[in-house]
Parts: structure tokens; C-alpha cells; sequence
């Protein structure tokens, strides 16, 4: 007993100094480093904030790759100014704190200059505030919610605002489809998912639609019968069905409702174009639309070049839109980097992302002004065709 | 609400609690001998729907080979981690073990990611088990009545080894007192392992029942089966199998009765419902549908 | 005369158990937002732990639901701090009574707990009499129905888009300050002829039955008391973070609470301390093995999840050699910190005595 609480007692002592020890000295070599960086070094330091494991990955992790894809280019490319850019990496773990602390850590401890990452906006609000407070920008790869503007400054959004995808995909079924009763299955335990439905919701009852019957499920519930069995009794006259869903359950729920035998339109929101919609759907997913980013399928050079670069060298075609808007945020910050010419600081990253106009990215062109952080993209409906690929159907807004 | 929209909302909830009662019967094995709370129980299943996945796709094998093979790797794996992360801790108190479950748990869902990526794969079986058929105006498809049916063999099944073998009757007595039947000469040990291995290899046949019926995989996918699985067999009564076939169905039944006949407006709260309904249970019967007082075991 | 072991000298105890702590908080503290932002992770699961060991490990039963009750200590706490205006936008369902008023950070801590308790009362009252696992489920279950109610009342709660804007009124040392009290509270409550009834009634219900001790009232009580500290930890990890949502209340806190507590030992309060240490800091020293690295000109290439593995391993390899947690049910660490002759020590002329034999007599032993 006496030795285990001696021993006890030397692991906790142990484990305090170790800490200290450890976080100590590469604190010292950061600041050294830091200074070299900031003004005659060579390289500078971007951080990469992403929860690459845990319930988030299957968005974060392909946005990791292509953010880190982009400044492999960069860097073999000779860098930017001439100097090379290190990417700096912290897993979330898709746990909040971990998520904001790891945010702190890029911040004090490798004193980066600029910081991407995050798809969820509840992980990315509490990071994003840590980068406000401490005054360096924090491009969000992923996150679109439109209140995360509120943060302050510091925050940037590479993927257009929810309001727009939606507002795209009420308009494409009013306008062009002269559908105006609408059935709307919303996952009700994501922020993304609600707000896509709100605003889609929105815009549908001002062009003078109607969301006639509204159901839900939880995140993760694989089963949807219950749900399909409520519409094929009493659909109220619906004519279409808008999926506000995760991009990993659209292909679930598509098949699901097809085998049923429904037959009515349906259509989802950015993100819902991953080729899993066709790999789990077959042909059930023909003439799926989605309102998206971007369509892999576009025939713009920045767009096939990038899915060229990204299957050669990750070894599989991008998983998803959230590849695409990683290599995206990587391309911003890259270009507000080099717009600082020598003087790479956070302040002057952050005021020359302000003046990025017209970037062409994958995903649209961008352009940010101050006091407004969400790119005025447009959005684009695609269909699933009969072979699988998505077709171009219309660009909006 | 006519009676026909009721039935097929029941006939859901039948479908999906006899796949949670699948994975509520391999769970129950081995919680009733030691009263494991086993979080990794669902991560063994998905184990099994990966190996089913990579045989299939890049092999090609038939499905029976390609299923016997899970069968197989997910009895190693359960084994395997029993001697590795819960046999030292066999003499310990139960929270010891549950942090190794949940341990063991992490690690097997990471492992996953960093081996497979955490994308959500297609996972399709041949055409034949998707084929809806018509029975007295309910449709069901080959899946659906192949879990039904398979519920039913393997609850026949293990009745039988329980009540009729020699291993099982050492499970029976490990059950209602480890210390006693180890003061019989039986090997607690041996018999463990042996529930294990049924256990996880159920597991694996769970797990081709869930992603053939859903299409689709995931390395995490097993954490909320297997979380079911615990509150089935603890609502059905803790060491009994028919309890945790009974909880299994009753969690299906409520949950999608809820999400059917409730107005849409309260329907998110079906998760929530079915808490409500395990409670209830429990406020009723305080060991569960079929289960015994505890006796000298808490 | 037989010298007093190290651990049992008063002068040893503060320099170790209370100079060094403070000395490597306080420095900390001062190196940078990360630093402090990991030691405030630290005393924030430390309370949680702490709480949840007031179920788990002195009275006996098993709850799993410590998530439930941190959320609605936050939600609470954000409905009292949050500015009128912010509440106005984005929670209209809010009374009107609630939307203006707006009150500091300690009161709303303390209603807070209250509400936290409140709802220990209402879910405790039904569910405490199931034993064991079927707690378990019970307050498993308390976790799913907390997080519906968060995610459907969207007026209220603002739904899964969570609450955001909170103030950051956490600071390190308020956050300490009310570590400190709550760890003095719980560490009294545990050492009165209360806690020695809790404890009688975990290592034998039918015995303290016999003697006099009400058991429903006791687990009642105790988990209120239990719930009340996670709904205070629930309220200040919400505004450290600045945002809260149903989601980060869910299955993996409470687990990693539970972790927290049972690998620091679940009958003990310093054990949550020490668990907590272990939880907080560990995983951030394996960090760097994850984003790839050279080790003598071989560069290891990234390999995310690694840490989360190795820290698997850890936890299963620690468990299987202490099985009752790193500090089993010692209570080494509060005794040294609210214990009066820690601190009178300095001014004895015996301690120092004491000291100085036990160090020979330590190293005598060595010698043979």
C-alpha cells in the first residue's frame, strides 16, 4: 500500500512537471520561431483545426486532405514569396473542447498565422471565438451557418451561408418546376440540417409554396419506414420532397422511400452530392437534385483539375463537396498570404482576406468585403443521372 | 388512422426490434455471466460487417463463405479482447471493467477509422434479399423475413445448448453465481470464452442483418446498436434471453409506433419516448420483463 | 522511535501536494490562452469527477447521466447571463420576465445547480429505487430525454443550433475559486456522520437499513447534492466554451466523465483530481505523435487516431494493474489541502524534525 501511494504521488508530481516540461520548451522554440517567420524566415505556419476522428470525420477528414493537398502544391510549387508554408495540425477528435483548446494551442503555441478548418458550426463557434479573442482569422472549410458572421472579424466562411442553398433549392422547385406544395423530412438533431429547413421553408412560403407536411428523425437512426409509412398514407398533396439531411443519410433515405414506391421528386441540400447517394441508391437516385457548392462534374478547368489532383494523389476521388471547400480554404489563406508580401502577420492575413475580390476557387468565385464574411457564391442544382454522375441542371442566384 | 396504417407501423417496429433483438441476444450472453456492461459489443459487429465487406468486394467470395468468415474473424476478435482487456480484470468490480469495455470500445472504433477512412461505405447484398414480397398486404423484403426468421432459430437454438448441454448448463449456473459454479469444478473461464464466442459471433450475424437491411456502413456504426442492445437486455431482465429478444422488440415497437402514429410535431422526441417506456417498464416490473430478483448479486 | 513516512509530514504535503500545484497552475496561467485554457479543462472535469463520485463511488449506485445534468446547469446559467438583446434574437420563446433580467456569473452559477438538482429530485424520485445496471439505463436514459427536449424546443433553447454568444465570465481563477469551495463542501460532506452513512449504505444497504439510515432519502439527497456540482461544472465549462449545444451533452461526456472518475478512483475525491490529470493531460502529450515527425532522419508519416489508441491501451493497462483507480479510496490530496496543520506546519519547529527523520529514515531504508 505504502508503495503504491508513494508511487502515486511521484506519478502525479510526475505528470504535472512532465506537462509543464513538455508545453515549456516548445513553447520558447515557437516564439523563437515566430519571430524568424514573421519577418526573414522561411517558412510560415498555417494551422489545420479539423476533427479528423469521431462522428465529424466523414466531413472534416476529406476537408483535411485537401486543405493539406492544396499547400502541397504550394510548397512544391516554391512556396509563397518564396517561402514555404507549414501546415500545422491538431486533431478535434469531434470533441468541443478539444476543438477550442487545440485552437488556443495553434495560437500560442506554434503561432500560426491563419487557421481552417471545422464543419459543424456548434464545433466551429466555439473555435472560432478563441480566434477572435486572441486576433487571428479562422477560415471555417465547412461551416455554414449564417450567424457565424456574429463571431466578429476574425472569422471567414468558405462555403456559402445555408440561406443560400436553400433559398436555391425553393426557388428551382417554384420557378422552374411550378411545384409549390412541398414535404420536407429534416434531421432534427443538426444545426446545419434545421437551419437548411428553416430557410428553405422560408423562401418556399414567399414565393408562394407551402411545406405541407414536415417530419423528422434523429441523427443516426437508419430506419425510416415509420416516416415513409405516414407519407403514403397522407402525403397532403405533396409534389416534391426536400431532404434536410447530413450528406451520409441522403442515399439511406432515397432508397428507402424509391423501394416504397414513391415516385415523387426529391431534392436536397449542399452536400448531398457524394457519390455514396449513388452507391447505396442504384438507380433509385435518378433524377435526385441537390442545390450545391459545386458539381465534380462541371466542366471548368479549376474543377477537373482538382478532382485529378486529388484522386491521383489521395488515392480516391474527393468523397465529398467537403474536399473540394478544404483545398478552397487552403487557396483563401494562401492568397492572403501572398497578398501580405513580406510582412506575414495574423492582422495583415486578416485584412488582406477583407480585400480578397472575385477569388476563383473550386467552388465559386469569392469575394468578401468588411463586415460581411460569407461569400455571395452561387448555387448550383445538379441531378443524379442514369449512370450515376451528376448532370448539371441550373446555376442560381 | 385506419387499421391497416397501424399495422404496417407495427409491422416496422417488429423489423426493427428483431434486428435489435439479435444484437440484445449476443449481448445478453455474456452479460448475463458478467454482468459486463460490453460498449465494445457493437464495434465487434462492425468488425464483422467490414471483413464481410473487403471479402466481398475485392474477393468476390460467395456470401455464405464470405458470412461463415465474419462468423469466424468477429469469434477471434471477441476472444481475443476477453483475454486481453476483461480476463485480468475478472476478479475486479464491474466499473473496472466497464472502462475497459469503453477503452477497448475507442480503440476498436479508431482502429476502424484509420483502416477503412471514416467515410460511410455502400454495403450491398445480392438482389435476391432486397425483393419485397406481399404478405397479406404488408410488404417485407427477403431481409426483413430472413431477421425474423433468424430471430426465431437462434433463440431455438440457444435454448437448446442453455438447457440441453453440458456447457450450457455451466452457463446457467456461471450465470446465477460465478463463485458457486466455480466451487462445482466448473471452469468459469472456459465457459466465458465460449459465451464470448457466441456472443460476438452473433454479433457478426447482427451486423449483416443491420447493413443489409440499411445499405450502408460506417466505423461507428455499431456504438447505438450496441447501446440498444444493453437497454434491451437489461429491460427484458438482466441474464435472460427471451427478456432480451422481448426488450429488443419492445424498443423497436415503441420507437416506431411513436415516430408513426404521434403528430409530426412531437416525433423528434422518439428516442426520448422510448426512455419513457423503458422506465415505465422498470417502475413495473424492477427486474425487468422476465428477469428474477437479483438474489445475492446486486 | 519510528519516523513518520514522507507522505505523512505535514511541511512534505504542502510542498508537494499544495506549493508545487499552485506554483504549476499559477505559471501555467500566465504563459498564454492554451495553457490556461487546459487548466481550466482540468479543474472543470475535476469537479464533474468529483460530483459523479459522490454517486458512484460513496453511495453505491451507478448513474451515467452526469452529461444531462451539466446541461441544464448551462442552459440554466445561459438564460441568466446572456444580454436581453441576445435572448430577444435568438431565443423568443423565453418569459418575458426571464428575457430581461441578466445577472453576474456566481448567483447564476449557484441557480444553476439549483435547477440541476431540481431535475435530480424529479428523475431521482421514480428511478433511484432500480439498483444497478437498471440505474444505469435509467439515467442513460435521463441523457437521450435532455437532449430531445434541448434539440425540439427551438424557441427555447434555439434547438441544434445551440446557444452561442455566451460571455466568457469563466476565468481560470473564478473557475479555481469555485473548485476549491465545491471540492471543501463535497470533502466535508463525505468525512460528516452524513457521509459515513452514504458509505455504510454502499458497503452494506441492509446493515445501514438496520441502524437507522434512510436509504431513499440518502440517495435522494446525495444525488441531488451530486447533480447540483455538475450543473455548477455544466454552467462554467458553457461559458468557458461560449457556446452550448444538446449535442456536446451527450453520451461521450458522460462517458468521459465516467472514465475520469473511475480511473482516478471512484471512492475517493482526490481521485477525481488525479483521474482528471491523467484524462486532461495525457492525450495532449501524445498529440504530437499524431501529426508525423522525425525520429533520427525517419520521418513517421501523420497518423491521426493514433493518440486516441495509445490512450485506449493506457487506460486498460492502467485499470488492470489499479483496479480501484489510481488512488483507490485515499484521499491523500484533500486531506493535505483542507486540512488546517498543512499550513501550521511551517511555523513548527517539530515538523521540521519530522521532516528531516523521515528523509533519513527514508534513506536509511534504502541503504539496506
Amino acid at each position: 500500500m505504502k508503495n503504491v501511494k508513494r508511487l502515486l504521488a511521484l506519478v502525479l508530481a510526475l505528470a504535472m512537471v512532465l506537462t509543464l516540461c513538455a508545453c515549456g520548451p516548445k513553447e520558447d522554440k515557437g516564439n523563437d520561431k515566430q519571430e524568424e517567420n514573421n519577418t526573414t524566415g522561411d517558412t510560415i505556419k498555417v494551422g489545420a483545426m479539423f476533427n479528423i476522428t469521431g462522428g465529424q470525420a466523414s466531413l472534416d477528414e476529406p476537408s483535411y486532405r485537401g486543405f493539406k493537398l492544396y499547400f502541397d502544391e504550394v510548397n512544391k510549387a516554391g512556396g509563397i514569396n518564396g517561402r514555404q508554408i507549414e501546415v500545422v495540425s491538431y486533431d478535434g477528435k469531434t470533441d468541443q473542447t478539444v476543438c477550442a483548446n487545440n485552437t488556443s494551442k495553434l495560437i500560442d503555441v506554434d503561432k500560426v498565422v491563419a487557421i481552417s478548418g471545422l464543419s459543424d458550426s456548434n464545433y466551429a463557434f466555439a473555435a472560432g471565438n478563441v480566434a477572435q479573442q486572441s486576433g487571428v482569422p479562422f477560415v471555417f472549410s465547412g461551416a455554414t451557418t449564417p450567424t457565424l458572421n456574429d463571431i466578429g472579424d476574425q472569422v471567414f466562411l468558405t462555403a456559402f451561408g445555408d440561406d443560400i442553398c436553400a433559398y436555391a433549392a425553393a426557388d428551382y422547385l417554384t420557378e422552374e418546376l411550378n411545384i409549390t406544395k412541398v414535404y420536407m423530412l429534416v434531421d432534427q438533431s443538426m444545426d446545419f440540417t434545421t437551419t437548411l429547413a428553416r430557410c428553405f421553408q422560408e423562401r418556399l412560403e414567399k414565393n408562394g409554396g407551402e411545406v405541407v407536411l414536415t417530419d423528422n428523425y434523429m441523427n443516426k437512426d437508419p430506419d425510416f419506414s415509420a416516416q415513409i409509412d405516414r407519407y403514403l398514407a397522407d402525403n397532403k398533396g405533396a409534389e416534391a420532397i426536400f431532404l434536410s439531411s447530413v450528406p451520409d443519410d441522403v442515399g439511406v433515405i432515397t432508397k428507402q422511400f424509391r423501394d416504397r414506391g414513391v415516385t415523387d421528386l426529391m431534392i436536397s441540400g449542399d452536400g448531398a452530392d457524394t457519390p455514396l447517394l449513388y452507391e447505396v441508391a442504384g438507380e433509385a437516385a435518378t433524377g435526385f437534385l441537390v442545390s450545391t457548392h459545386c458539381s465534380f462534374e462541371n466542366e471548368d478547368p479549376a474543377v477537373q483539375d482538382f478532382v485529378k489532383l486529388y484522386t491521383e494523389t489521395q488515392g480516391t476521388a474527393p468523397e465529398n463537396a467537403f474536399a473540394a471547400l478544404g483545398y478552397d480554404a487552403a487557396h483563401i489563406i494562401a492568397t492572403a498570404i501572398e497578398m501580405c508580401g513580406d510582412d506575414v502577420t495574423p492582422a495583415n492575413v486578416r485584412d488582406n482576406l477583407e480585400a480578397i475580390q472575385n477569388l476563383r476557387l473550386v467552388t465559386g468565385t469569392v469575394s468578401y468585403s468588411a463586415g460581411n464574411h460569407i461569400p455571395q457564391k452561387s448555387a448550383t442544382i445538379i441531378t443524379v443521372a442514369d449512370d450515376g454522375s451528376f448532370k448539371f441542371v441550373k446555376e442560381i442566384g | 388512422m385506419s387499421a391497416s396504417y397501424f399495422i404496417s407501423q407495427l409491422v416496422n417496429g417488429l423489423r426493427l426490434g428483431s434486428v435489435y433483438a439479435i444484437v440484445a441476444v449476443g449481448y445478453s450472453i455474456v452479460y448475463g455471466i458478467l454482468r459486463l456492461i460490453n460498449f465494445a459489443h457493437g464495434d465487434i459487429m462492425t468488425i464483422g460487417v467490414y471483413v464481410m465487406l473487403m471479402l466481398m468486394t475485392t474477393i468476390g467470395m460467395p456470401l455464405w463463405a464470405v458470412v461463415i468468415v465474419s462468423v469466424v474473424v468477429s469469434v477471434f476478435a471477441g476472444v481475443l479482447i476477453e483475454r486481453l482487456a476483461y480476463r485480468p480484470l475478472r476478479s475486479a468490480n464491474e466499473e473496472a471493467t466497464l472502462i475497459s469495455s469503453l477503452a477497448v470500445s475507442t480503440l476498436l472504433q479508431n482502429l476502424l477509422q484509420m483502416i477503412f477512412s471514416p467515410q460511410k461505405r455502400a454495403f450491398h447484398l445480392p438482389e435476391f434479399f432486397s425483393v419485397r414480397h406481399d404478405i397479406f398486404g404488408i410488404q417485407l423484403s427477403t431481409m426483413n423475413i430472413m431477421t425474423f426468421v433468424a430471430v426465431a432459430v437462434i433463440v431455438i437454438a440457444l435454448t437448446f445448448v442453455v438447457q440441453k448441454t453440458k456447457i450450457g448448463t455451466a452457463m446457467r449456473a456461471c450465470s446465477e453465481n460465478l463463485d458457486a459454479a466455480r466451487l462445482m469444478g466448473i471452469n468459469p473461464n472456459k465457459v466465458i470464452v465460449f459465451a464470448f464466442a457466441v456472443g460476438s459471433g452473433l454479433a457478426a450475424l447482427a451486423g449483416l442483418m443491420l447493413a443489409g437491411e440499411y445499405k450502408t456502413i460506417d466505423p461507428l456504426m455499431g456504438f447505438v446498436p450496441g447501446l440498444k442492445a444493453f437497454c434491451a437486455a437489461v429491460v427484458g431482465g438482466i441474464g435472460s434471453l427471451y427478456g432480451a429478444v422481448l426488450g429488443g422488440l419492445v424498443i423497436g415497437v415503441a420507437e416506431m409506433l411513436f415516430a408513426g402514429l404521434m403528430p409530426t410535431s412531437v416525433t423528434a422526441y422518439r428516442d426520448a419516448f422510448v426512455f419513457v417506456v423503458l422506465i415505465l417498464v422498470l417502475l413495473v416490473r424492477p427486474n425487468g420483463l422476465l428477469g428474477q430478483s437479483e438474489g445475492g448479486r446486486s | 522511535m519510528e519516523s513518520k513516512r514522507l507522505r505523512d509530514c505535514s511541511l512534505f504535503r504542502l510542498a508537494v501536494f499544495v506549493v508545487l500545484p499552485v506554483l504549476i497552475v499559477v505559471a501555467m496561467c500566465g504563459r498564454g490562452n492554451y495553457y490556461s485554457a487546459m487548466v481550466c479543462t482540468f479543474a472543470i472535469n475535476v469537479l464533474l469527477a468529483a460530483s459523479l463520485n459522490l454517486v458512484n463511488g460513496f453511495s453505491g449506485m451507478f448513474s451515467m447521466g452526469h452529461a444531462a445534468f451539466m446541461a441544464v446547469g448551462a442552459y440554466i446559467s445561459a438564460f441568466l447571463t446572456l444580454s436581453p438583446t441576445q435572448k430577444a434574437s435568438m431565443l423568443p420563446g423565453l418569459p418575458q420576465w426571464l428575457t430581461n433580467i441578466q445577472i453576474p456569473l456566481l448567483p447564476a452559477l449557484l441557480v444553476a445547480g439549483i435547477a440541476a438538482a431540481f431535475v435530480a429530485v424529479l428523475i431521482g424520485i421514480p428511478v433511484l429505487r432500480f439498483k444497478g445496471h437498471y440505474l444505469s439505463v435509467a439515467t442513460l436514459g435521463l441523457i437521450v430525454i435532455v437532449r430531445a427536449v434541448l434539440d425540439n424546443s427551438d424557441s427555447v433553447t434555439n434547438g441544434p443550433r445551440g446557444i452561442t454568444g455566451l460571455p466568457n465570465l469563466a476565468t481560470p481563477t473564478l473557475i479555481f475559486a469555485v473548485l476549491m469551495v465545491s471540492l471543501f463542501i463535497m470533502y466535508r460532506l463525505i468525512r460528516s456522520s452524513y457521509g459515513r452513512g452514504l458509505i455504510a449504505m454502499r458497503d452494506d444497504d441492509v446493515a445501514a437499513q438496520s441502524l437507522g439510515i434512510n436509504l431513499t432519502s440518502k440517495k435522494i439527497s446525495i444525488f441531488c447534492i451530486s447533480a447540483f456540482f455538475a450543473g455548477v461544472a455544466g454552467a462554467m465549462w458553457g461559458h468557458n466554451q461560449t457556446v452550448i449545444s444538446g449535442q456536446f451533452f451527450y453520451f461521450n461526456m458522460s462517458f468521459k466523465v465516467v472514465q475520469i472518475s473511475i480511473i482516478g478512483g471512484m471512492a475517493s475525491l482526490s481521485g477525481a483530481a488525479v483521474g482528471a490529470l491523467f484524462m486532461t493531460f495525457v492525450p495532449e502529450l501524445l498529440a504530437p505523435l499524431e501529426s508525423g515527425f522525425n525520429l533520427f532522419g525517419m520521418a513517421i508519416p501523420s497518423l491521426y487516431g493514433i493518440s486516441n489508441i495509445i490512450m485506449a491501451v493506457f487506460l486498460i493497462l492502467v485499470i488492470i494493474f489499479r483496479r480501484q483507480g489510481l488512488l483507490g479510496s485515499s484521499e491523500l490530496l484533500l486531506e493535505s489541502w483542507f486540512s488546517g496543520s498543512t499550513y501550521t506546519s511551517l511555523f513548527k519547529k517539530s515538523e521540521y524534525q519530522e521532516l528531516a527523520a523521515a528523509i533519513r529514515g527514508k534513506f536509511n531504508r534504502k541503504q539496506t
